[in-house]
């Protein structure tokens, strides 16, 4: 026996022109709980270097004194705001934006993808020329810095499959 | 996503509770603090003592380490003092803390650090490594690590020398000094006085080893 048809909350909620395969039976993104995971952890180790740096903290307790090299080196600071502030936002936007990724409509957003790959895309060049500076320049390395090249590295890694979204997107 | 909410949660109390032992597991004292009459009249004597206690001379310097010219003091000055003077028994140096905290931020910590090393009998060594790194730390934002480094490098036991630095130790000393030096109308590093187991003590003029030779061999020698 059939009815009439009645529009599934998923169809009153379909952007216009989004492919219905899309839409149905989607599963928040794995790749995004990942980043958020991540981002939540590199936060709190940009807070701690921040902390250091502004003298809220004792110590960078480092092994050397190369921690204390690279924060106190004038590439510590762009402009006045120091790196690891910088981080610190980074990391809370990825947060923010993987989080949001992951809630009901959200999950099929065309604007989110652009957004957590870009980020991420920034963070890693941005933590790359850190790297760069670290070992060219200052020649010094400061261990937490480099914990948090490697876990923005990762998470840019995990924002791959935001390329898919963003490709599926232009698409239609 | 229950579990990654789960995940999520427990990232953030591991990491909230690392992040607040960090910044409040312990808090260096880097400024002077109240001192009452009685530990002022306990306190005021000096960080260190070179030479001999029972040298006839004393010469007491109120220092900085901060202070650029209390390097060129402790670099250049205070070795010809040591090899006319202190090594032949005639004087001793009495080191005072003056740190001149509203110029120099670490200044009063780096006093605290040599006597942390002090605790430990590594004091003039720690001395001179702080004066010989000045401009490295001088313009830190915090200098907490470098002190650290460089308890390491003189291979003080560590544990025990950052326990000293994270806490308030020494700083009632370090504010006696700075009292004294108020007191005496100490008002720039380095101050000089010089005297002879008791007053009348002179306060020289500068801080060259002229001015002490000046002293010892004239009005020293007079008196």
């Amino acid at each position: 026996m059939t009815g009439p048809h009645h529009p599934s909350p998923l169809e009153w909620l379909e952007p216009r022109g989004e492919p219905r395969a899309a839409l149905r039976g989607d599963t928040p993104p794995r790749n995004r709980m990942a980043v958020a995971v991540l981002s939540l952890v590199g936060a709190f180790l940009a807070f701690y270097l921040l902390a250091a740096n502004l003298g809220w903290t004792p110590p960078v307790p480092c092994g050397s004194g190369d921690c204390a090299t690279v924060q106190s080196s004038k590439y510590a600071k762009v402009g006045p705001l120091p790196v690891s502030g910088i981080g610190v936002a980074g990391y809370l936007a990825l947060l923010a934006l993987s989080l949001a990724g992951l809630q009901g409509r959200l999950i099929r957003s065309r604007l989110i993808p652009l957004l957590l790959f870009g980020g991420a895309l920034f963070g890693v060049l941005f933590s790359g020329y850190l790297t760069y500076l670290e070992a060219a320049v200052i020649e010094a390395w400061c261990r937490y810095c480099v914990v948090s090249a490697i876990i923005i590295t990762i998470v840019f890694v995990a924002t791959l499959p935001e390329l898919k979204r963003i490709r599926a997107g232009i698409r239609t | 996503m229950k579990n990654f909410y789960i995940i999520i949660l427990a990232v953030a109390v591991v990491g909230g509770g690392v992040l607040y032992y960090a910044i409040g597991g312990g808090t260096p004292a880097v400024e002077p603090v109240e001192v009452s009459d009685a530990e002022l009249t306990e306190l005021a004597k000096p960080a260190y003592v070179y030479g001999d206690p029972d040298a006839p001379f004393t010469i007491m310097e109120f220092a900085d380490y901060q202070c650029g010219s209390c390097k060129r003091f402790a670099v250049m000055v205070k070795p010809q003092v040591d090899e006319e003077y202190i090594s032949s028994g005639r004087a001793k140096l009495e080191i005072y803390d003056f740190p001149l905290v509203n110029l120099h931020p670490h200044a009063f910590l780096a006093a605290r650090a040599a006597r942390c090393a002090g605790d430990q009998d590594l004091y003039p060594e720690y001395h001179d490594l702080l004066f010989d790194t000045q401009n490295d730390w001088f313009e830190m934002a915090s200098a907490v690590g470098h002190f650290k480094d460089l308890a390491k490098q003189l291979d003080l036991d560590a544990r025990a020398f950052n326990g000293c630095l994270d806490s308030d130790r020494h700083a009632k000393g370090v504010s006696a000094n700075m009292e004294l030096g108020q007191a005496s109308g100490v008002n720039s590093t380095p101050t000089l006085f010089v005297h002879e187991g008791g007053p009348p003590v002179y306060r020289l003029g500068g801080a060259g080893f002229l001015d002490i030779q000046r002293f010892m061999e004239t009005d020293g020698a007079e008196n």
